[in-house]
């Protein structure tokens, strides 16, 4: 019989089912013990949960050998790792899924409070072997996931602009993934916040809405750029995104008026977010959850981190691209000045916020961006704007090319879009757009 | 002399009632073995213990405590986590015959309970429990330590016997 690889046995990895270890103390006394976890590393590697102080600790450190026994979570077949020890990591990218898959282990063993993670047990897996038995049969492979990331890989192959490429990726979660809760969110890099750009399934989109780096399982998978995967959500504040307090109080710009409420789940029990990544560079992250436990497997999150990669380079190449060339602008319906009662836009600098009727809109880079546009519209009756000259407007505070500006601008559209009807941003080509104004504008600071 | 093993009566009842038992040992080259038991009994003094294993699943493990006499048991119950480790080191093995039968019928069925209690099928149970009594061997041993295993604050607590 053909050898298990790691990878054919990544169902016993799930934590489901706890694991045992034998490990031998240097007096040649063996020793056995119950393992929460057991993750899965790459194909020669997994990480065991160091949770305690304990024998198995001791024994480990003075005899890197040890065996640990798998049980299939649906065949109920054995697995034995013949395993050994080479190191601990007490942070990091890997610690941090561990840390977050433990939270939902402890959850649903009702041992929330005992289990906490001290270190991530790397060890080498020197040989799988599967033990004879009497299993039940094993369950059908899912829906072709292979098949949903073909098609989600054409759509993004099709895209032009940021906002097909996430209409996309939405399309493929819930049309192909049977995924019913969803956003995206991207990195604002000098706040160090994740703002939500797209979602579906809630009943409010919450787009604008924002998250810090390092806050819950988005924030996580964005500081540690490491998917975060959590089977049975805790009610650990840590992990809770819908549960946090609002923003803190000693950051002035963040006033309780300027809060887009989180649009996602008041009490979700499934939860997995994948960083989106392109060239070395986080630019956010894709997150889904569902009310149900045990929602997402590894075989979803491999799915996700695909879809991920293929998003964060759609995302990458379409703002790289050149614009195109100036169109005539004679073609456009400048200054159309618009009819009936007046948008009061007031913008505050001290943070960008932009309010139209006293209603707020929206702040930072893309409040900047509305403000400046409104204004150009008033003083020059001008209504089509490229990408370019945003990005050289020294006023706006761009950082660089890098700062998703493409994301910022379809921000801005979709919170115009459910606000306010009458002022609308269309695109007009790529790195071109216009600026729609159905009523007459006026303009106030502070 | 080291304090003789006195297990508490609760930890006693949930042993001799039936829950899952892991078995370890290793060999000369302090290599560790492992196997889960398909069925676990007490003396009537509590003295001696004795888990079934299955032969085919469990040559390594059977050889090492024929070799060395070492073994390590941990008694757990998966609903509670409630958990014990009894070590020994002069652990005797026999083929199990028709004496053992009604033992692991009694053990099986309070498995289906104790695997049910955390949602798993009894067929989960019966495959993961299955055996031939033909295949199984009984491994006998009188506990020299003993420690609460269970996690929280009292982990690795010892119960008597050598530290």
């Amino acid at each position: 019989m053909k050898r298990p690889t790691l990878g054919d046995i990544r169902a016993c990895l799930e934590g489901a089912i706890p694991a045992v270890l034998a490990t031998c103390a240097a007096d040649g006394v063996p020793n056995v013990a119950y393992i929460s976890q057991v993750f899965y590393v790459d194909e020669q590697h997994v990480a065991l949960s160091f949770q305690f102080f304990n024998k198995t600790r001791q024994n480990i450190l003075a005899n890197p050998r040890a065996t640990a026994l798998l049980l299939h979570p649906v065949t109920a077949e054995f697995f034995r790792l013949h395993i050994r020890y080479l190191r601990t990591e007490t942070q990091g990218p890997l610690f941090e899924g561990m840390k977050a898959q433990l939270a939902g282990i402890a959850s649903h063993s009702g041992m929330e409070g005992v289990f906490r993670l001290l270190g991530s047990d790397i060890y080498q897996v020197e040989q799988i072997e599967a033990v004879p038995g009497e299993p039940l049969p094993a369950p059908p492979a899912r829906a072709a996931r292979l098949g949903a990331l073909r098609r989600c890989s054409e759509r993004l192959a099709r895209c032009t602009s940021v906002e097909e490429a996430l209409n996309g990726v939405m399309a493929t979660l819930t049309q192909d993934l049977d995924v019913r809760h969803a956003m995206v969110l991207m990195l604002d890099e000098a706040a160090q916040r994740l703002y939500t750009v797209a979602s579906c399934g809630y009943p409010t989109s919450g787009v604008g809405s924002e998250l810090r780096v390092g806050e819950g399982v988005i924030g996580v998978a964005a500081r540690e750029r490491t998917p975060v995967r959590i089977g049975h959500v805790t009610n650990a504040a840590l992990y809770n995104q819908a549960m946090r307090s609002s923003f803190e109080q000693d950051v002035p710009d963040l006033q309780p008026v300027t809060e887009i409420p989180y649009p996602g789940l008041a009490e979700p029990h499934s939860q997995l977010a994948v960083p989106v990544l392109a060239a070395g560079r986080l630019l956010g992250v894709l997150f889904v959850e569902s009310p149900h436990d045990l929602q997402f497997g590894f075989e979803d999150e491999d799915a996700l981190v695909a879809i991920a990669g293929h998003l964060g380079a759609v995302i990458d190449l379409v703002q790289a691209r050149p614009e195109a060339p100036e169109g005539p602008e004679a073609a456009a319906p400048t200054h159309s000045s618009g009819s009936g009662a007046a948008l009061q836009l007031r913008h505050f600098a001290a943070n960008d916020s932009v309010f139209i009727n006293e209603t707020y809109l929206i702040k930072g880079v893309a409040g900047a961006i509305l403000w400046k546009l409104v204004r150009d519209y008033v003083q020059q009756g001008r209504t089509e704007f490229s990408n370019r000259e945003l990005r050289l407007d020294p006023s706006l505070g761009l950082p660089d090319i890098s700062d998703n500006l493409e994301a910022r601008l379809l921000l801005l559209q979709r919170r115009l879009q459910e606000q306010s009807p009458h002022l609308r941003i269309e695109k007009t080509g790529r790195g071109r757009f216009r600026l729609v104004v159905d009523r007459p504008l006026q303009l106030l600071e502070g | 002399m080291p304090a003789p093993v006195r297990l508490p009566d609760d930890l006693l009842a949930l042993m001799r009632r039936g829950v899952s038992v892991i078995a370890g040992s290793r060999d000369a080259a302090m290599r560790p073995s492992i196997m889960r038991a398909v069925g676990s009994d007490m003396s009537a003094d509590g003295r001696s213990v004795t888990l079934y294993l299955v032969r085919a699943q469990s040559r390594q493990l059977l050889q090492d405590i024929a070799a060395t006499g070492h073994v390590a048991v941990v008694f757990s119950e998966p609903a509670t986590h409630r958990t014990v480790q009894l070590k020994g080191s002069r652990a005797t093995s026999r083929q199990a015959g028709p004496q053992d039968q009604a033992v692991l019928a009694r053990y099986l069925a309070s498995m289906e309970q104790e695997i049910a209690r955390v949602g798993y099928p009894p067929e989960m149970t019966r495959a993961m429990l299955a055996h031939r009594l033909e295949d199984v061997v009984a491994v006998t041993f009188e506990p020299d330590e003993a420690y609460d295993q269970t996690p929280g604050p009292r982990a690795g607590t010892s119960l008597g016997g050598r530290p």
